[in-house]
């Protein structure tokens, strides 16, 4: 991350949005939002200095809420729309939000290959464990046996291992937070941002309109935040088990880092040593040069 | 040069044609095989010329069959007089091809290459190298300068390169025992061509892409796209390029708008399905005003069709694919003169009108080897349209700006994530002026019309269709003082333009000069108009070459300057 310098630092204010909220009553995406504010106006940024991109869902819905330079897309589609814009301006932070539906179903192809490249971004999964803006039907991640919308007599397929299948693809950054604790889902998220790499980050979130299982109050009692318990980011056995085991309490906080790997465009090998970024080196080129060998 | 594919046609080919082109000839290189890597039969057909030639004739003079099959698949193309070159030993032709030579009075030459090879100790590899000396010294080409070009390619690998040297001389001293010297007679050569660039579509287009400043390539293989993906991939240690085989044509499409969002110039291309899966984006893209260029390499059939042979058969796609209706800009290039100027042209019309622009190219055009005359670099102007990057102006600009529906044209200010500035949403569902969700009937109507208003102005800026006769470049003025003795009027869009010029210079068609039209188009939409083609040519009026969406032909016509500003 490189901005330029400021004078005056951000208000929480700067990111306030006439646009109405529109989210149900007690839906976990306020608490999500709220943090998000806060941590962009921690880390010292504008709205005019970030980039942030939406998915479609009722997570998508937020996009008009909040100031910044927003993008709202296709669904399943915002972590290759987010990646391209990042390559393009390495020095703009750039935050991708979107569903569990368009994570893990529709999408789920993208996830993969963005924690696989490790492009420098920060991912956002708001899982509210169905798909919110269609009314209620199964995600991959329902609970097998949960009847939803359009499964009166429970999703007969069995729920995707997310945090497994994260963690097989080697990722750099894996946190999880909760809707309902805005300090914790702050401190994850400004690390996230820091983060040199793919920045994976859950934040299990309330739906009281179509998620009657994992209600706020569930979740209230279940999760705790492992690194206050001296849970180390950088052992990836003992992440890989907190991720995984959710039965009895759900870890969350910063559950794994590694900084040393380097990400996606420090691996380009034709942009090192390029201080410019994309965008500044749009012009006419002289090609000439390149045709010799045609000659 | 017949063969199976994986034998080295294509690289007699390029070499020869190298070589040919130095000598000052003017050569089109024409490749054929079918979608496998090893065995099938493919071919590579030179063209050669001491005058400019743009396409290749169905009958050749030299047959060189590198295995049986072309013997067996080929021959009935030969012309009479023509020269059969052969590797297969102890072949027997069949009784109708024995026929056939006697009746076209053809030459055929087996030349031993499995034992020159032996007695070299050289590998089946080398065979070309032999080959093309032969044909080399039977075109009565100076022995030196094949050997440099062959040199060029072998600098670095001393070894290799002394053995090439070796079979570049036993394949040039070969001498039929039956026939003796072969000698071919090529026309005197012309220099203007030597110092000309042999390319292919794809290469012109690449470079085409880095001329006009494009910073980011993301793309998915997929034939006739794919030399293009490698072309850029080739350069970008030089260009500097962020360069990126995505997982498939939907991630290629979204990192292209991510990256054009952002504000670079960014360039994608694939071919029939893969644009299905990227016309969600190309949607998209319509919404939130992003200017984007997509190219689409055409393959014949549906599905996946023909993989290697060429067809103009996605142009409806093109024009038409979408969900709801948008404007869009679709142009075709013809050759790899146009492959390279249309590039600045498509990124200038995408980011004036904030549009996305597909580029059709074709198998045809995309792997063709062109005689090229060095581009000229002075002219493309990189028009960014209404962008602000002013500090003073950001700072006066309200989110308001970004989709006001007010904005003539349609076109509103665009101002780039990081500028220190009012900030908005690039909104994909229905908007309001600074991207917030507006469903109302009122805002719907207004954000409609903006965008379908750029149509206007695209359009009106479109200089006419190009027009020539039998091959010269004519005013719509010639086509008036012809009255009525239009005998036949040959309209052509994309690669078959350059077919056709050829068609209209032939001999067969010398003293018809004055009767024989050709209108070229190389715009495909703002949605062109048949009904009106139609009536141009009925009429003959010259007020009717100023066809619907319809423009002239790029590099004759100044169609750069053409565009609206
Ligand atoms: C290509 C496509 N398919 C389907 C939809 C319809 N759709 C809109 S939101 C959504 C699911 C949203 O679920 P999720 O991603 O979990 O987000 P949430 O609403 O729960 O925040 C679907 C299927 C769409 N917009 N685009
Ligand atoms: S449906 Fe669920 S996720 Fe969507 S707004 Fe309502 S509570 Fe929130």
């Amino acid at each position: 991350m490189n901005v330029a310098l400021q004078t005056r630092p951000p208000a929480l204010s700067e990111y306030y949005s006439e646009t109405k909220c529109i989210w149900c009553d007690g839906c976990g995406n306020y608490g999500i939002w709220t943090a998000v504010k806060y941590a962009l106006v921690e880390l010292n940024l504008h709205p005019w200095q970030v980039c942030l991109c939406y998915d479609v869902g009722c997570n998508g819905n937020g996009s008009d809420k909040i100031e910044g330079y927003r993008f709202h897309g296709l669904h399943g589609r915002v972590i290759p729309f987010a990646a391209g814009a990042k390559l393009a301006n390495m020095r703009i932070p750039v935050i991708a939000f979107a569903g569990d539906g368009a994570t893990f179903s529709e999408g789920i192809g993208h996830l993969i290959h963005g924690v696989r490249s490790n492009y420098p971004i920060t991912f956002v999964l708001h899982n509210n464990t169905n798909y919110g803006l269609t009314t209620g039907q199964a995600s991959s991640l329902t609970p097998q046996g949960q009847s939803m919308n359009t499964s009166p007599n429970g999703i007969p397929e069995h729920t995707l291992a997310s945090m497994e299948l994260i963690f097989s693809l080697n990722p750099t950054f894996v946190a999880r937070g909760f809707s309902g604790d805005i300090k914790l889902m702050t401190r994850i998220l400004k690390a996230a941002i820091q983060h040199r790499g793919f920045a994976f980050v859950e934040m299990l979130q309330a739906c009281p309109t179509y998620n009657h299982f994992a209600t706020h109050e569930y979740l209230l009692n279940k999760y705790f935040d492992a690194n206050a318990d001296g849970h180390d980011p950088s052992n990836l056995q003992q992440a890989k088990a907190l991720a995984t085991q959710v039965q009895d309490r759900i870890a969350c906080g910063i559950l794994y880092q590694r900084g040393d790997i380097p990400h996606f465009y420090d691996r380009l090998i034709p942009r090192q040593g390029v201080e410019t970024t994309c965008v500044e080196e749009v012009r006419r080129y002289d090609v000439s040069k390149y045709w010799k060998e045609l000659a | 040069m017949v063969g199976a594919s994986g034998q080295g046609v294509n690289s007699i080919g390029a070499i020869i044609a190298k070589g040919l082109k130095r000598s000052g000839y003017c050569v089109f290189g024409y490749r054929e095989y079918p979608s496998l890597i090893k065995g099938g039969h493919a071919s590579y057909q030179l063209d050669i010329s001491n005058q400019r030639i743009r396409s290749t004739e169905t009958k050749v003079n030299v047959l060189i069959a590198l295995n049986h099959h072309g013997l067996e698949l080929n021959m009935e193309e030969l012309k009479p007089g023509g020269i059969v070159l052969h590797v297969t030993p102890g072949w027997q032709f069949p009784e109708h091809h024995q026929k056939l030579i006697a009746e076209r009075s053809l030459r055929v030459i087996y030349f031993p290459v499995d034992d020159i090879l032996d007695r070299l100790g050289a590998r089946a590899i080398l065979s070309n190298v032999l080959l093309t000396a032969f044909v080399w010294s039977m075109l009565d080409q100076d022995l030196d300068a094949l050997k440099s070009l062959v040199g060029e390619k072998f600098a670095k690998k001393k070894a290799l390169l002394e053995l090439n040297m070796r079979c570049i001389d036993e394949g040039f001293s070969f001498v039929d025992p039956e026939q003796g010297r072969i000698s071919v007679a090529l026309p005197p050569p012309d220099t203007d061509f030597a110092g000309h660039l042999l390319i292919t579509g794809s290469q012109a287009m690449g470079l085409g892409a880095v001329h006009a400043g494009v910073r980011l390539y993301a793309g998915y293989p997929m034939t006739p796209s794919s030399p293009l993906l490698s072309f850029v991939a080739e350069l970008e240690n030089k260009t500097h390029m962020v360069v990126k085989q995505a997982e498939d044509e939907i991630t290629a499409a979204q990192i292209v708008s991510g990256a054009m969002y952002m504000g670079t110039r960014a360039l994608t291309a694939t071919s029939g399905v893969g644009f299905d899966l990227m016309s969600e984006t190309l949607s998209l893209n319509a919404m939130i005003e992003n200017p984007t260029v997509f190219v689409l390499a055409q393959r014949p059939g549906p599905a996946t069709g023909l993989p290697t042979w060429t067809a103009q058969s996605g142009l409806l796609q093109a024009a038409n694919c979408s969900a709801g209706e948008f404007t869009r800009c679709v142009i075709s290039v013809s050759n790899s003169q146009d492959a390279f100027d249309l590039m600045p042209v498509a990124f200038n019309l995408a980011e004036q009108y904030q549009i996305s622009v597909i580029v059709l190219t074709d198998k045809q055009i995309a792997e063709a080897l062109y005689t090229q005359q060095p581009y000229d670099l002075e002219t493309a102007e990189i028009d960014r349209g209404r962008l602000v990057v002013d500090p003073e102006k950001l700072k006066l600009l309200k989110s308001s700006d970004r989709f006001d529906p007010h904005a003539k044209s349609g076109v509103s200010l665009r101002w780039l994530p990081g500028s220190e500035a009012a900030t908005y949403c690039a909104q994909g569902d229905e908007h309001n002026s600074m991207g917030a969700v507006d469903e109302s009937s009122l805002n719907t109507k207004s954000q409609m019309e903006k965008r379908l208003k750029k149509f206007h102005g695209l359009k009106a800026g479109f200089p006419a269709p190009h027009l020539s006769i039998c091959g010269r470049s004519a005013t719509t003025t010639d086509w008036m003082d012809t009255g009525d003795e239009i005998e036949l009027l040959a309209i052509g869009w994309g690669s078959t333009g350059d077919v056709l010029q050829d068609v209209m210079c032939s001999d067969e068609l010398r003293g018809a000069e004055d009767r024989l039209f050709a209108l070229h188009l190389s715009l495909a939409a703002p949605h062109r108009r048949t009904s009106e083609i139609g009536h141009a040519v009925e009429t003959h009026r010259p007020g009717g070459a100023e066809l619907s969406g319809a423009v002239g032909h790029a590099h004759q016509d100044g169609m750069r300057h053409g565009y609206p500003g």
